[in-house]
């Protein structure tokens, strides 16, 4: 199929959900009411690192509006745990507290000043325990162990002849980069509402994966899938923050206690003590050849999980999955562990470990390129994975050439032709580049169902949440485009678990691609369906009927497809189901390996730094978004550049503090997040539609590539400005400062 | 954030008795910027909040004599955007309007920044520059200091808890003087002001004002560095890195979130020298 073939695919289409947001009639979680409805208040452990030895809750309970106090006590009857790969999460703090902030008591009451007033009055006794709040400290042989021990997971893959080829080497090079916690800061904190009842849960929650937030409660209370309904307002961005299941047990387990429902509206301090980003350290040891040939590579890497797990076993895999680069050496050997801290929890955070890796290996591939004096383009284009290349061995090779897509991006920015210019003997200029691939798509198991109505419009059902990314107007342009009707007559229901039907989760890049082929799969079920009508009626065969503008046409006479309904049911109503299953061993083909698709991220920065200060203006930055084909081109640029934006922020100045356990800056005064002040003065997305992934119409996912690539970029650039080589994130001015200073010595 | 009884007084009269009356309990409430983020997080708990707003006295920002009045009610936009400001003290106005961000300038006073005494922000060591004087009004009558005896240290002034700021007095700087202002920082409160205003004569410098905030633990002014400036020649650079250098080793800074104290002091010591070229190149022009 050609371009102009497409009707509303291709199409850079207002968003459907516009209206409703831009009119305030959208409705988020904390919108919800239900009536009789609690407001809940948790008790956070002051300390990171205690045993309980006693609650006394009895004072809070005798508050008049109190309706009840959850403490562990009170987890009985139930599965006390949760996690996605490891449940080692208690509901409410169990005999010790992991974190500062973690909730070791939470109370419901009639307002949410009775509930704030109640939960002062929950007296805890701890016993504190040494606390160990970074990788460094919990890595101690005498650490105090956070759980069984402060190892939380291992993962590793080997090929190749690693210690020959590094003997074989001409020059070897190790180094060490940090990156550093920092917060998603989604502009919509946790927000939860359960109804607990003795037959059935009923949930609103500001959720990404609505249908393991059900598996999860079903699973804790010992109920069916049919017996929990878990639906998903709008949700207030997402950015990984609400993946897999946060507060939802907790206010389920304070429903039932209480006996109605239960409304948690978090602060933003609270979500910052909710989840976070992994910090990492990773050592990388490249072994090359004179001539910039990659031979060997070997990269350890630590990530820090915090107090539980969380997502914390898949990103100690997915920073090494990553951390290879987009290159190809024929001897690799990789180790990561996720290790426990006295943090806040760390889970998933757009392209999960993926920039950590991306910082070590791309700021690495520039310091070999500067030590053999190779230009660090042409070093990376010598390297450079091919189309059909097993970029790590045993899983899905890439999906096409990556040569022009980083020379779409260095025509953009201008490269080639980079004159520098300083403005002053202190304030210089420099150009910096980065580019990787990652596995991405997480499970390929999405369902959806499209109902056809007696009119010609049409309902689609996805489980996909929409978090602001757009994907109920994508999912609108496909069903359009394959019911061949307009935009303006298909709505899109969301995340409903008693009303849509399964999807895996919102994340990983993973809608477009699977969710997408879901949607197209059902729409052309109803399509097929519709011509049968149609070859009946008009006695001849499906495949000589043309389907267009809402009408079936054979020899000039045409029926709409909605007279084709009310035709079949013989009245005036009546309605058509189509279905599409996703599972890897799709129809297409394109998703019996792993991973889905391999998410291509490239960036290119210019800085200027001013030696004086350390500060570091971004005065460019060339992206690229590499969606295959873009069903709706301005949103891939905004995913694109909110991506990016996001980035700037731990490139720049994020960093969440601790102190012996202690969160210093756990709010949006002290913990700095980037606004329109931090925009780069040019800002572009190049978008590369070479037609080359497995989602419909050779489209595949883009939420997470622009993150990946902008921390090495910049440094890479502050080296080519400054000849000062940073290692450490972020890239505040009172670091880079130091380096320069450092480097005159 | 625990319930409060908010008061609504529309005198000075009625709004000190308030206060006299709530004693500990009771807090003066303007914009809120500050003082709410801090009831929030359960840092601060008063019984009562007095609100200034409701008191047309204290409204608006004049011009007479040479003197600039801000009244306690005046918000940073209405100091950004006043006629008056703008005519008279343009650099007040453009440090004003980079204060924080719009949404804090729209609803946070000039008066309330001083008496918060938060040590990272701006509006102190700008109006040290100009030797700026509060009024002050209290049930037993009223006083005047200057706003370098006002604010005494982080989050702490000089006032007494049933004392009220009703304006501040902004005196123009002296004729032939001209003035700049730097900032620096990159979170939201900044690390680093550096004030500077200076006449010159016959290529030297003939008066000179210092300010340094946000670093120290008070606006401060920088007497030192201002010694060895005045009489010096203006174009000579050891002079204003010698001034740099004294401000920074007097400057009391402290290892926090913005950075470590060494930092501030080299920053202290470059801004210095900024400042200095900036306010002497307007005074040029």
């Amino acid at each position: 199929m050609t371009q102009q073939e497409f009707n509303t695919v291709g199409q850079s289409v207002r968003r459907i959900d516009s209206y409703d947001k831009i009119s305030g009639r959208a409705v988020y979680s904390v919108d919800v009411v239900v009536p009789g409805m609690a407001y809940a208040k948790l008790v956070p452990s002051p300390l990171p690192h205690a045993l309980i030895k006693s609650i006394d809750a009895s004072k809070a309970r005798a508050l008049p509006g109190v309706y009840a106090v959850l403490t562990a006590a009170e987890l009985v009857n139930m599965e006390t745990h949760y996690g996605s790969d490891k449940k080692d999460r208690p509901i409410v703090a169990m005999n010790k507290v992991r974190f500062q902030g973690e909730p070791v008591a939470a109370v419901a009451a009639v307002d949410l000043a009775t509930a704030e007033a109640a939960a002062e009055l929950v007296e805890v006794e701890y016993e504190a325990l040494s606390a160990a709040s970074d990788l460094t400290s919990a890595l101690l042989p005498d650490a105090e162990p956070i759980h069984d021990s402060n190892y939380c997971h291992e993962y590793g893959y080997e090929w190749g002849d690693v210690d020959a080829a590094f003997a074989g080497c001409d020059r070897i090079f190790e180094d060490t980069f940090l990156f550093p916690m920092v917060y998603h800061y989604a502009m919509e904190p946790h927000t939860c509402v359960v109804s607990y009842e003795h037959d059935r849960i009923r949930t609103w929650t500001s959720a990404q994966h609505p249908f393991l937030v059900r598996a999860e409660l079903a699973r804790i209370f010992g109920m069916q899938l049919d017996q929990v309904q878990v639906v998903v307002p709008y949700v207030g961005g997402g950015y990984g923050s609400k993946s897999y299941t946060k507060i939802e047990p907790l206010v389920a387990a304070l429903s039932r206690e209480a006996g109605r429902p239960v409304r948690l509206a978090q602060s933003v301090e609270e979500s910052m003590k909710t989840v976070r980003r992994h910090a990492a350290r990773a050592t990388i040891r490249t072994g090359v050849m004179n001539d910039g040939t990659f031979v060997a590579r070997e990269c350890l890497s630590y990530v820090d999980t915090g107090g539980y797990t969380d997502n914390g076993v898949r990103v100690t895999e997915r920073i090494s999955d990553r951390i290879v680069g987009p290159y190809i050496f024929d001897n690799v050997r990789v180790k990561s562990y996720g290790i426990y801290t006295n943090s806040t929890p760390a889970g998933s955070f757009r392209s999960i470990g993926g920039p950590q890796a991306s910082w070590a290996c791309e700021s690495q591939t520039d310091i070999i390129a500067e030590a053999l004096g190779i230009d660090p383009i042409q070093l990376r284009l010598k390297n450079l994975a091919k189309k059909g290349d097993e970029v790590r061995r045993g899983k899905r090779p890439l999906e096409g050439d990556l040569a022009p897509k980083l020379q779409m991006v260095l025509d953009k920015f201008g490269w080639d032709n980079y004159v520098r210019e300083d403005p002053s003997p202190t304030v210089k200029r420099g150009i910096g580049f980065a580019c990787n691939v990652t596995n991405s798509g997480a499970s390929p198991t999405s369902t959806s169902l499209v109902r056809f109505h007696a009119d010609g419009s049409s309902t689609v059902y996805i489980g996909t949440t929409e978090i602001g990314q757009g994907s109920r107007s994508v999912m609108a342009q496909i069903a359009a485009e394959e019911l061949r009707i307009p935009l303006a007559s298909i709505k899109v229901i969301g995340s409903d678990t008693d009303a849509v039907p399964y999807d895996r989760s919102t994340g990983s890049s993973r809608s477009t691609t699977l969710m997408g082929l879901a949607v197209h799969d059902a729409a052309v079920d109803v399509r097929e369906q519709l011509l049968e009508i149609a070859a009946k009626h008009f006695e001849t065969f499906a495949d000589q009927i043309e389907a267009a503008d809402g009408k079936a046409t054979f020899k000039g006479e045409s029926m709409t497809f909605g007279a084709l309904v009310r035709e079949m049911f013989g009245g005036s109503g009546g309605e058509l189901m189509g279905r599409g299953y996703v599972t890897q061993n799709h129809a297409s083909g394109r998703l019996t390996q792993d991973p889905v698709f391999w998410e291509v991220s490239i960036g290119a920065a210019e800085v200027e730094v001013d030696e004086d200060t350390g500060t570091v203006k971004l005065l460019r930055y060339v992206s690229a978004s590499d969606p295959g084909k873009a069903i709706n081109p301005k949103q891939v640029e905004g995913q694109d550049e909110g991506a990016a934006m996001q980035a700037i922020g731990h490139s720049m100045f994020e960093e969440m503090l601790f102190e012996d356990g202690q969160f210093l800056n756990p709010n949006l005064v002290d913990y700095r997040v980037p606004t329109f002040e931090d925009l780069p003065g040019e800002f572009e997305t190049v978008l590369i539609e070479f037609g080359d992934g497995p989602g419909p119409y050779g489209s595949k996912g883009v939420g997470e590539g622009g993150i990946v690539c902008v921390a090495p970029a910049i440094a890479n650039a502050i080296f080519n400005a400054t000849g000062v080589r940073l290692r450490e994130l972020p890239l505040t001015p009172e670091r880079v400062w130091r380096a320069i200073e450092k480097s005159k010595q | 954030m625990r319930p409060f009884r908010l008061y609504e007084p529309t005198t000075i009269n009625e709004t000190v008795a308030t206060l006299s009356e709530l004693g500990d309990d009771g807090k003066l409430y303007a914009g809120g910027t500050e003082l709410l983020l801090a009831m929030k997080t359960g840092l601060l708990q008063y019984d009562g909040l007095v609100n200034v707003k409701t008191v047309p006295e204290l409204e608006g920002v004049s011009y007479s004599n040479g003197t600039l009045t801000i009244g306690a009610r005046a918000t940073h936009s209405t100091v950004e955007h006043s006629a008056d400001v703008l005519a008279h003290a343009p650099l007040i106005a453009s440090v004003e309007h980079r204060v924080a961000n719009v949404r804090v300038r729209n609803v946070g006073t000039v008066v309330g920044n001083l008496c918060f005494a938060e040590p990272h922000s701006d509006p102190g060591a700008l109006l040290l520059l100009y030797e700026a004087e509060v009024d002050i009004a209290s049930p037993s009558g009223t006083r005047s200091v200057s706003v370098e005896q006002l604010v005494v240290g982080p989050y702490e002034t000089s006032l007494a808890g049933d004392e009220l700021v009703t304006r501040v007095r902004v005196p123009l700087l002296p004729n032939g003087m001209r003035g700049a202002y730097l900032k620096f920082g990159y979170h939201h409160r900044p690390t680093l002001g550096v004030g500077a205003a200076v006449s010159v004569t016959d290529g030297k410098f003939l008066d000179v004002r210092l300010t340094l905030g946000s670093a120290p633990p008070k606006p401060t002014r920088m007497r030192d560095a201002e010694a060895v400036l005045r009489g010096a020649a203006v174009d000579d650079p050891a002079v204003a890195i010698e001034a740099g250098r004294i401000a920074a080793e007097g400057c009391d800074a402290i290892d926090d979130l913005h950075g470590s104290a060494e930092y501030k002091r080299h920053l202290v010591q470059v801004f210095v020298q900024r400042a200095l070229a900036e306010a002497v190149e307007r005074g040029v022009k």
